[in-house]
């Protein structure tokens, strides 16, 4: 958005004095869900804190012993969650219900395969069959952007009056005085298009001005659309044997409703509506990256993953993968198509490169998840996207330092190749963090020698080694002082 | 969640991470031009800039403003730049470079210059004087009677208080308009039948002289105009680069710092250990965090470093010649507010390397850049602020500089810093944010 430069003799006193009353209350925001609560704790393993010891209170010891005892006789069982690993989309999916709710609300893993992260589907289709209220994040959003598009094409609009005006002005000047000589072309162009720009003295109509205009017309729109969506739903539940609309913005469909044209968008009788309202599954999964499926399992030991879709009447189909298979599953499916098994692990695998970079930033307490959305390899979260906006942007290059790969000529040819990041490509990631307010880490990991065998996981990831760069634009013009 | 709309939406609670508006890539409104009274002494103010308009519309008022700002442009442009008799700086080519002047009985030091040339043709003085140490051979431009406000940031003096500029310093003075730049007499008599140099001639005999590029010219001509100083750093040569690289080679191949968990781990380890021991921890197969009790989740994190991660305080601090051109500082910076003394320099604000896209197609690798940045000291994110905001320690960072990426002419600046992560516990960093950025900062500083 290339909002102008604002003229600084905007009339700022006489304008702030109306527009506090002018200024309609903004709406309620519904109450937001406890987030501290619901996602109290940072990762799904389960903690036991020892009660303090209070010197000047022997009671305490007493508590702390109590503790001991009781984790002696009971102790507490981990929580281990299941999975299973689909080899068509390379992923790790999640159906239990109460696992993706504990994968999501500890330490936020995965995304809802039919949403943008939090596994919100059934909520919204609940919604949408008038089931239940409230608002998904998804709606917010969607709420929002319908809003801020609206605002936009009323200040085009207004603009748009405001030439005409000038227009008008300008040909009874001419009118007026005529012998000045009249631009005929001028006149007779069409002046319907959507112009953005205005005569440069008349005052710039803002996106905010415009808010304000619209904000009470927008508020009476609003309570007439709830009563028009309640009436709709009725409508629907009512007509729903033989057509389902498509959904679209919730004015969008308000008109649609008020309109009944028969223009409307109209889908052939969909197999949703022979469902029973109250009851239909859950057509949802968690979907795990191979990353952080691999995380969960190797690192905390809460996540088993099996090789295929559990059926819910058996307890057991097969026995788990085990983490030394299931790297080597990770790591040939880390190609584009998918390496057979007996291929051998090289140093340089992506799996194994990616995974140091997500294991490095997990254990120092971020929350890692995909930045495929602002175009990078990773985004960090502090404490979890529901508190903060990512802050981070991680961008995953391979690094060939150790005097192996420059050995021979072949292998300085290969990591040549596989170092290469040209300067546009740079500059096209950097520009774009910018634009999203993100400060961009070119993290590059060192690739070791081929070992001779990956047994022990934990060497292995111990020769890799992490080193983040933090790249911004310099802008001379800012930091002169 | 962090979509890009609703990231713009919180632009103003962080003044530090403003989206990168560059006014410079805008076109001007060149209005502004008709405010600066050229004819005047007194420093003009800095005209505002106004409102725009994106696309034409078929009002007369946006014709109008829009030939009334070309009109501006022209004006501007057509003001006649003159050499004012007061102002006027006339310099000498040496084609030979520096030349230290002869002693003074022999010759008059006007001339002294074109005389000894011939017979010292190699910048080696005879007798090193005190201040012939510090020009450089590459300087080719003297200045036999220095005045007004350029050379205090530009150029190095000799004996006799010429003034000998550096091919950069003498095209950016020439280019400006501020220089009268004369060919050597073929004679070598009268300097008053010198013929000045042209523009061109002035490309033409500066550019490519003393390892001065195209490159690195836009860099100094452009930050120049800014107002900052520049001054050749010691790796602007790139001679020096082969043996020392060879010798880089050899002797970097040390076994890689692991980072461990530390003393303080090692113990909590133990405490860990006659708290569970049977604990089943093992980084063989996992779980790294064993499936035993888990007393807190700092113990967790703790246990869960596995990877090793460099650390920029106890990296070894490099020369500027274990560097790989043109990955390598050429250039210091210092911004307009710093006082500069010519003798004795002060720490520069910025440092720059100069890459060309095309003869450098991609990215530093990690060796190259690692390289870049510990040949740079050490300078770790302290201060009042600092310690309070993570954040603003790790776009910090413990070292850092400029790269200035030309690519045909444009150029783009990237400061790379040397950012830990691993320094930074955020599990150590038990509040966390509360529900937005800007308790976040509150807490924190009630916290400290």
């Amino acid at each position: 958005m290339a909002t102008p430069v604002t003229s600084v003799d905007k009339p700022v006193a006489i304008e702030s004095g109306p527009a506090s009353d002018a200024r309609p209350p903004r709406a309620p925001r519904p109450p937001r869900p406890n987030f501290r609560q619901i996602h109290q704790f940072p990762l799904p393993v389960n903690v036991h804190h020892v009660p303090p010891v209070i010197p000047h209170n022997p009671l305490s010891l007493i508590s702390v012993v109590l503790s001991y005892l009781t984790f002696l006789i009971s102790p507490p069982r981990q929580e281990v969650y299941s999975a299973y690993f689909d080899k068509a989309t390379s992923s790790i999916h999640v159906t239990d219900e109460r696992s993706i709710n504990a994968l999501w609300q500890m330490g936020f893993f995965g995304k809802g395969s039919l949403s943008r992260s939090e596994p919100s589907w059934l909520a919204r289709e609940k919604k949408r069959r008038g089931l239940h209220n409230g608002k998904t994040s998804e709606e917010m959003t969607r709420l929002r952007r319908t809003e801020r598009r609206e605002l936009k094409l009323e200040r085009a609009r207004m603009e748009k009056l405001a030439i005409e005006e000038r227009l008008k002005a300008e040909a009874a000047a001419r009118e007026s005085a005529p012998s000045e000589p009249l631009d005929q072309g001028l006149q007779s162009t069409p002046t319907d298009d959507t112009t953005n720009g205005t005569a440069a003295t008349t005052e710039k109509f803002s996106l905010k001005k415009a808010k304000e205009a619209r904000a009470l017309e927008a508020r009476q729109a609003r309570e007439l659309a709830a009563q028009n969506e309640t009436l709709a739903e009725q409508n629907q539940r009512e007509t729903s044997s033989n057509s389902k609309s498509v959904r679209f913005s919730p004015i969008v469909q308000k008109k649609e409703f008020l309109s009944n044209s028969p223009s409307s968008l109209q889908l052939p009788d969909s197999v949703v509506d022979s469902l029973d309202l109250d009851d239909f599954a859950n057509e949802e999964h968690l979907q795990l990256s191979n990353e952080e499926a691999f995380f969960l399992v190797y690192s905390l030991g809460a996540l088993q993953i099996y090789d295929s879709p559990l059926k819910s009447g058996e307890a057991q189909p097969t026995s788990p993968t085990t983490t030394p298979a299931l790297l080597r599953q990770f790591c040939h499916h880390s190609f584009q198509p998918a390496r057979d098994g007996s291929a051998s692990l090289q140093p340089d695998d992506p799996f194994l490169i990616s995974y140091a970079v997500y294991h490095h930033f997990r254990s120092l307490g971020w929350v890692i998840r995909s930045g495929v959305k602002f175009g990078t390899d990773y985004l960090l979260y502090n404490r979890g996207p529901v508190f903060s906006h990512a802050e981070f942007a991680v961008i995953v290059i391979p690094s060939y330092n150790h005097p192996y790969w420059s050995e021979t000529e072949e292998r300085k040819n290969y990591t040549a190749e596989k170092q290469a990041r040209s300067w546009w490509w740079m500059h096209c990631v950097s520009r774009v963090q910018a634009q999203v307010l993100k400060s961009l880490v070119v993290c590059y990991v060192e690739v070791p020698p081929p070992a001779a065998s990956v047994d022990d996981i934990g060497a292995l990831f111990g020769q890799y080694k992490v080193r983040e760069f933090l790249v911004k634009r310099w802008i001379p013009n800012r930091t002169r002082d | 969640m962090a979509d890009a709309d609703e990231d713009a939406v919180r632009a103003p609670a962080t003044a530090s991470t403003e989206p990168d508006i560059d006014l410079s890539d805008e076109t001007q409104d060149f209005r502004f031009l008709n405010h600066l009274n050229f004819f005047a002494d007194s420093s003009p103010s800095i005209p505002r800039r106004g409102e725009k308009d994106f696309e034409p519309n078929p009002t007369e008022l946006q014709a109008d403003v829009l030939s009334a700002s070309r009109g501006a442009m022209h004006n501007a442009l057509s003001y006649p730049r003159l050499h004012g008799a007061k102002t006027r700086i006339i310099a000498f080519y040496a084609p030979d470079g520096y030349v230290p002047p002869v002693q003074i009985d022999r010759a008059t030091p006007k001339a002294s210059g074109e005389d000894g040339k011939s017979s010292e043709s190699t910048p080696k003085p005879a007798r090193p004087l005190p201040n012939s140490a510090r020009i450089s051979p590459d300087a080719c431009v003297y200045v036999p009677n220095p005045k007004g406000q350029f050379f205090k940031t530009m150029g190095q003096a000799d004996s006799t208080s010429r003034i000998w500029l550096l091919p950069e310093e003498a095209l950016y003075l020439i280019e400006r308009g501020s220089l009268d730049i004369r060919w050597p007499s073929p004679s070598g008599s009268t300097e008053d039948l010198s013929v000045p140099m042209s523009l061109q001639a002035a490309y033409a005999c500066f550019m490519g002289r003393g390892g001065l590029t195209l490159e690195r010219y836009s860099v100094y001509t452009g930050l120049k105009r800014l107002g900052y100083a520049l001054v050749r750093a010691p790796g602007w040569c790139d001679d020096i680069q082969q043996q020392d690289a060879d010798a880089l080679g050899s002797s970097e191949i040390t076994p890689p710092k692991i980072h461990g968990p530390g003393l303080a781990g090692m113990l909590a380890s133990l405490f860990n250990w006659i708290h569970d021991p049977h604990s089943t921890a093992s980084t063989a197969t996992g779980p790294i965090i064993g499936t035993g009790i888990h007393r807190s989740y700092m113990d967790v994190y703790r246990k869960l470093a596995i990877i090793p991660w460099y650390d920029p305080v106890t990296a070894p601090e490099r020369h500027p010649f274990d560097t790989t051109p043109p990955f390598r500082v050429v250039f210091h910076i210092y911004k307009p507010s710093t006082p500069i003394k010519k003798s004795a320099l002060p720490t520069p604000d910025f440092r720059i390397a100069v890459v060309s896209t095309r003869d450098q197609t991609t990215m530093p690798t990690m060796t190259q850049l690692g390289a870049l940045l510990e040949s740079t000291p050490l300078d770790p994110p302290r201060g009042e602020k600092m310690d309070r905001m993570m954040y603003m320690r790790l776009r910090h960072g413990y070292r850092n500089v400029v790269m200035a990426v030309v690519d045909q002419g444009v150029v783009s600046y990237l400061r790379i810093a040397d950012s830990a992560f691993g320094k930074e516990k955020l599990y150590e960093n038990k509040g966390g944010p509360q529900g937005h950025k800007r308790n976040y900062a509150n807490q924190k500083s009630r916290k400290r």
